[in-house]
């Protein structure tokens, strides 16, 4: 499961996240995602319409969208998610209930997954 | 009369100082309990400052975005460190070295991996201004500290004066002489309880203190010789080629007025403040106590477990070291020094309740 967190100190966070809400909307959220991730810091409203474009997205609804901040309500819901949560950085997970705070390398993750299994396996 | 002996008495005073010097080096290389940790006469600990410090040690206001304290990179649930290879960083930027254990910090002579600082209060300001970690900047953070009454009210208490970033220091250096690992078995042992240790954490000892040769540099209360080694650990391939980095690299490069930054390939460690050769590559000796609990290991992370460690000292250490030799240590005797430094060096762990921040 994924929340929205735009981080508040970077310009294009906010947008970036009202082009993802509605690329889900349209079906293409991991996608967009993926995109997302793979072109920061590029993510001013030029380049997001060209990321919807390539996606095969319908330009006009994703342009009245992002411009409309037709996703405002679902980010605010994660927002205040995340406040309650106590949680204040980017990236955050949860893994079967453990909070994994900040960029991590994949062995990270790897070894909690692992010792999750093997917890799974014991019982 | 005098005149006549004077090369003789010469000879014995040389010989004198020379049986005081090899006794002190004897000295020196034992293993020895904790006893009380030093504190600085111009920082008391009492119990005010404790709290405060702890107050700042959580606080996220001392980073330049607000997301980090002190306890994203020195989390109290993982040994004090952030149990990452290279340590966490300020969003968007990227770390250099691990995050070593506050745990028993305040034996600690030097602080860093370049041992940089000298004393936990210079320590203190270090990551809070550093760009790749907490970028935040020491005047304006001096002023959100200074708006929140309770932080006021508290300096005004504890020091006498208005709130600066020195002191702000000293109550987060206070705080962290206070996590002190207590009754580990090795502390038991060497005060005299000779069943604190199994009988394989025993043999781990012999292996430390004589084939293994840890002790070299191991040694005292804190189990370092507070010195810095190269030992030519090698850099950490998941990063060495990384954007982000390489910039944090030639930064460091840069503000120590390196004069080749740009093509700095490798963390020169404690060479990069000396500029002393035989300081190239060098790192601080780090304690041993709490080991199982702080992987991964060396200055950046490059050891997942103790079993990688203890493997690359048995090779006598990384490709053109000076300092390290074979070792042949044979697979039981890695196994007893593996169950050694974990079960014995292993304190009760420290329950830290998180704070409430004003």
């Amino acid at each position: 499961m994924i929340k929205f967190f735009p981080y508040r100190y970077r310009d294009y966070s906010r947008i970036a996240a009202e082009a993802a809400v509605e690329a889900w909307r349209q079906g293409k959220f991991l996608e967009m995602h993926e995109l997302l991730l793979k072109r920061s810091p590029k993510l001013d409203r030029d380049s997001l319409i060209s990321y919807a474009k390539e996606l095969n997205l319908d330009i006009h609804r994703f342009i009245e969208a992002i411009d409309n901040k037709k996703g405002s309500d679902i980010i605010e819901r994660d927002l205040k998610l995340a406040k309650e949560l106590d949680l204040y950085v980017t990236p955050a997970f949860y893994i079967n209930g453990i909070k994994v705070l900040g960029v991590r390398d994949a062995d990270y993750f790897k070894s909690i997954i692992f010792k999750e299994l093997e917890n799974v396996k014991k019982k | 009369m005098l005149k006549r002996n004077s090369p003789f008495i010469f000879f014995i005073l040389i010989l004198i100082f020379l049986i005081i010097n090899s006794s002190e080096a004897e000295k020196k290389k034992k293993l020895e309990p904790l006893t009380e940790p030093p504190v600085p006469k111009d920082n008391p600990l009492t119990k005010e400052k404790i709290e405060l410090g702890k107050k700042l040690f959580f606080d996220r206001r001392l980073s330049g975005d607000g997301t980090t304290s002190c306890a994203s990179c020195h989390d109290p649930e993982k040994a004090f460190t952030d149990a990452s290879e290279i340590s966490l960083s300020y969003p968007t930027t990227r770390n250099l070295r691990n995050a070593p254990t506050l745990i028993n910090v305040a034996y600690g002579k030097y602080l860093f991996w370049d041992g940089r600082a000298e004393t936990l209060e210079q320590q203190a300001e270090f990551p809070i201004m550093s760009p790749f970690e907490m970028n935040q900047n020491l005047d304006f953070l001096e002023e959100e500290i200074r708006i929140v009454p309770e932080y006021r009210e508290a300096f005004k208490k504890i020091f006498g004066q208005e709130i600066n970033i020195k002191l702000i220091a000293k109550a987060l250096a206070a705080f962290q002489r206070t996590l002190i690992s207590k009754n580990a078995p090795l502390d038991r042992y060497l005060k005299g309880d000779k069943n604190a240790l199994t009988e394989e954490a025993k043999k781990g000892l012999e292996i430390f203190t004589g084939k293994g040769k840890c002790i070299e540099c191991h040694h005292g209360a804190y189990l370092s010789d507070h010195k810095f080694h190269a030992l030519m650990v090698p850099e950490n391939p998941k990063y060495v080629e990384e954007d982000k980095f390489i910039v944090t690299r030639r930064y460091i490069a840069k503000i120590n007025h390196y004069p080749d930054y740009m093509n700095v390939k490798e963390d020169l460690g404690r060479y990069f403040k000396t500029k002393k050769k035989e300081d190239y590559k060098a790192f601080k000796t780090p304690t041993l106590r709490e080991i199982a609990k702080t992987a991964p290991y060396m200055h950046n992370g490059i050891f997942k477990t103790l079993d990688e460690v203890i493997e690359f000292f048995d090779k006598g250490g990384g490709k053109g070291n000076k300092v390290l030799k074979p070792l042949n240590l044979k697979e039981d005797e890695k196994k007893a020094l593996k169950t050694f430094l974990v079960e014995a060096l292993s304190g009760e762990d420290l329950k830290i309740k998180v704070p409430e921040i004003p």
